[in-house]
């Protein structure tokens, strides 16, 4: 049953690919992928609920291999697809309606994004760290197609860089799967054992100490980068802002979080086979750099979307911090926050794409008075902006405050210290911008009276950012007792 | 799974394997002809499925000589010959002058970060009495100079195969410390290698279409 659930939240994103075989327009196609990924996010539900009753699936010699952990990250990741699969379906259809888009490049998004949002489900769902890589790898390459699908001269070098740079970065993971992997050639058990994931936990303790630590800083190095952690986070705001927005919102908010859930999976071996401290120790530099990059990043305005994906680094810095600080609190902080970011950033993201098709610009010092010329888009844009900076009473507020207290119950005060300043300073930096575009009087140009596209496809748009909103109010007042069990018994999972 | 003791014969010629792949490691790194670069890196692929076919002569194993046959077909043949024939012919490339630094300068550069790998991956506990302790630092400075290549080399054709002699790299380090991973995996890791090199080829005519000559230094929109 848990298996067959695993496989329906890997499979039931593909539709829109099986559509797109046969038509390429963006209506019928959208329709698919919303329901595609409302069928997914209830799949995964179910998965998650019992996978956080501490139910722990081992299949096929562990290349199927599912626990708590598993069960949250398939949960968030896919709550992310569903809002993204509104997002796609009223952007690829204002742009197919505009003309900016070939039927061709249609048909090439759903295909990918279907295979993208597949493919990192899928790694959440195997426990061999050599099939894992490839799944990462895989879901990088579906992706970077989404970032140069407009085929312009910038959209095709962000897609360079972003390939390029993504492609070097888990190269040199793979590097640090195979020390791993060699760290435990002196165990019992066969090649396969050696390689998966619940084995080598099993064993930590007793894998070979200069390899699994080679082995820990080429993962952290290499699957950093997919994270965005500075300063292998170049590709990142590049991609970010000349990926159609909805893919810019997959890869804000699911891909990173996926490079992180790898980066999670091999701190535990380490925390265990070199004791706590080396693993938290790198992860706290690697985070605070990326803070530090992301806020000074924040400050200097200029294009929205880059903003975003600055925020991201600055973002998953602190998870990074978090997994740094370790115990079960900073464990805590780091999952909640991981969901939390996701939400806020691909709500923020949609909204960008609304902006982008209704004032064809993306800087920020040309967008203003959003508020008058779009409500829901420009409300969204406040208070999204408000829940990614970490305001209460959303989510984030929360997540950062227990991570917070985390940073106290390992007695670092001075970090903690320090984190406070940066994220008061890009609180400020986002806010600044994000007022600046939402209120005042929109600009002149007549660009803004004409709307960007009909109701019910401004409906579509809307709904994503309403949802997203809510719930993080919801996650900022009340955690729900399922989503607590589940987070309590993935942080057991890997304790 | 044993690794090779270094004094069997199979131990010796996976050594002079392994020295061959750093040379021409080397080899790319100086060329400045486009088209003696795509050939260095070929010939290093050829060596490395000879590795890969000495290593699997040894533990006679099936999956590995099939492995070994793969990186002869794929990264020895289709991979240079595609780019000569897809990108080097159709956009008439011929030397890459593109360069951020000095070839000597970038030679030495690429001394250091051999010497440097020896340093730090010598002498560790890494495989010892095993022919991996002499190969896998020779493994480790290929990677370092396949991302040199990369830094270095400005032209998004010569990142692409600098790309390939890091991945070169890793897969030496992985016969020469485990002799594979699970087939599957390796046959994953195969399917990814081809549909990124696939991937990278169509940006880079994309790119040449849009832009005169593909360089990555004409890439400098996207700064901030």
């Amino acid at each position: 049953m848990t298996i067959a659930l695993a496989l329906a939240v890997v499979g039931l994103p593909l539709l829109p690919a099986l559509l797109a075989i046969f038509t390429s327009r963006a209506r019928p196609l959208g329709f698919t992928a919303t329901a595609a990924g409302l069928l997914t996010l209830a799949a995964a539900i179910v998965l998650a609920v019992r996978l956080a009753g501490g139910h722990h699936t081992h299949a096929l010699s562990g290349f199927i291999s599912l626990d708590a952990l598993s069960g949250f990250f398939v949960f968030t990741i896919s709550v992310v697809v569903a809002l993204a699969s509104f997002g796609s379906a009223a952007y690829l259809r204002a742009e197919e309606e505009r003309g900016d888009l070939r039927p061709l490049q249609v048909r090439l998004y759903f295909v990918f994004f279907a295979l993208f949002a597949s493919l990192m489900l899928a790694s959440f769902e195997t426990g061999n760290l050599g099939l894992l890589w490839v799944l990462i790898e895989a879901s990088t390459l579906a992706s970077c197609v989404l970032v140069g699908l407009e085929a312009k001269a910038v959209s095709l070098e962000a897609a360079w860089k972003y390939i390029i740079i993504s492609s070097f970065g888990v190269t040199i993971a793979l590097a640090g799967t195979l020390f791993v992997y060699y760290a435990a050639g002196g165990l019992q058990g066969s090649p396969t054992e050696h390689l998966t994931w619940s084995f080598l936990f099993a064993h930590a303790s007793a894998l070979h100490h200069d390899s699994l630590r080679l082995g820990f800083l080429l993962i952290v190095v290499g699957y950093g980068t997919k994270v965005g952690l500075a300063p292998m986070h170049t590709w990142l705001p590049d991609a970010h802002s000349e990926a159609p927005s909805p893919a810019s919102a997959m890869l804000s908010a699911a891909l990173l979080n996926t490079g992180m859930y790898a980066i999670i999976r091999f701190q535990a071996l380490a925390g265990i086979g070199l004791g706590r401290h080396y693993p938290g120790d790198v992860l706290l530099v690697f985070g605070f750099i990326s803070i530090v990059i992301g806020v000074l990043f924040l400050v200097l305005r200029g294009n929205f979307k880059r903003m975003f994906a600055y925020s991201s680094v600055e973002h998953m810095g602190i998870i990074a911090v978090a997994l740094g600080f370790g115990g079960t609190l900073g464990l805590y902080g780091a999952l909640l926050h991981t969901l939390c970011h996701a939400v806020g950033k691909a709500v923020l993201f949609l909204t960008s794409g609304d902006l982008v098709l209704r004032y064809r610009t993306r800087l920020v010092d040309d967008v203003r008075g959003v508020l008058g010329v779009m409500p829901i888009t420009g409300a969204a844009l406040l208070l999204g902006a408000l829940a990614v900076t970490g305001s209460p009473p959303f989510g984030l507020f929360l997540s950062e405050l227990t991570i917070v207290r985390a940073g106290f119950a390992a007695s670092s005060p001075v970090l903690v210290g320090l984190l406070l300043l940066l994220l008061v300073v890009g609180f400020i930096a986002l806010m600044r911008a994000a007022t600046g575009m939402a209120l005042g009087a929109p600009p002149n140009n007549g660009v803004t009276t004409v709307a960007y596209a009909e109701r019910s496809g401004r409906l579509l748009a809307a709904t994503p950012l309403v949802a997203g909103l809510c719930g993080l109010l919801v996650l900022g007042v009340w955690i729900p007792g399922g989503l607590n069990t589940l987070i309590t018994h993935a942080i057991g999972s890997i304790t | 799974m044993e690794g090779l003791s270094s004094l069997s014969t199979e131990g010796v010629l996976l050594d002079l394997a392994a020295v061959v792949i750093l040379l021409c490691a080397f080899a790319c790194l100086g060329s400045k002809l486009f088209d003696r670069y795509v050939a260095y890196y070929g010939l290093q692929s050829l060596t490395l499925a000879f590795a890969a076919g000495v290593v699997a002569q040894h533990n006679g194993e099936a999956g590995l000589w099939v492995l070994a046959a793969i990186t002869f077909a794929l990264k020895g043949v289709a991979i240079p010959l595609a780019t000569r024939r897809f990108l080097l012919e159709r956009f008439h490339l011929n030397r890459d002058v593109a360069l951020s630094t000095g070839l000597s300068r970038s030679l030495i550069v690429g001394a250091a970060l051999t010497v440097f790998a020896y340093l730090t991956i010598g002498r560790g506990e890494i495989g010892v009495a095993l022919v991996a302790r002499a190969v896998v630092p020779i493994a480790v400075a290929v990677i370092l100079l396949g991302g040199l290549c990369m830094v270095v080399r400005r032209h998004t054709i010569a990142q692409l195969i600098g790309w390939l002699i890091i991945e070169n790299g890793v897969f030496l380090a992985a016969i020469a410390t485990i002799a594979t991973f699970p087939f599957i995996v390796e046959a994953g890791v195969f399917l990814d290698l081809v549909a990124a090199v696939l991937i990278m080829i169509t940006f880079v005519s994309g790119l040449a279409h849009q832009l005169a000559e593909a360089s990555a230094t004409e890439l400098r929109q996207l700064s901030e």
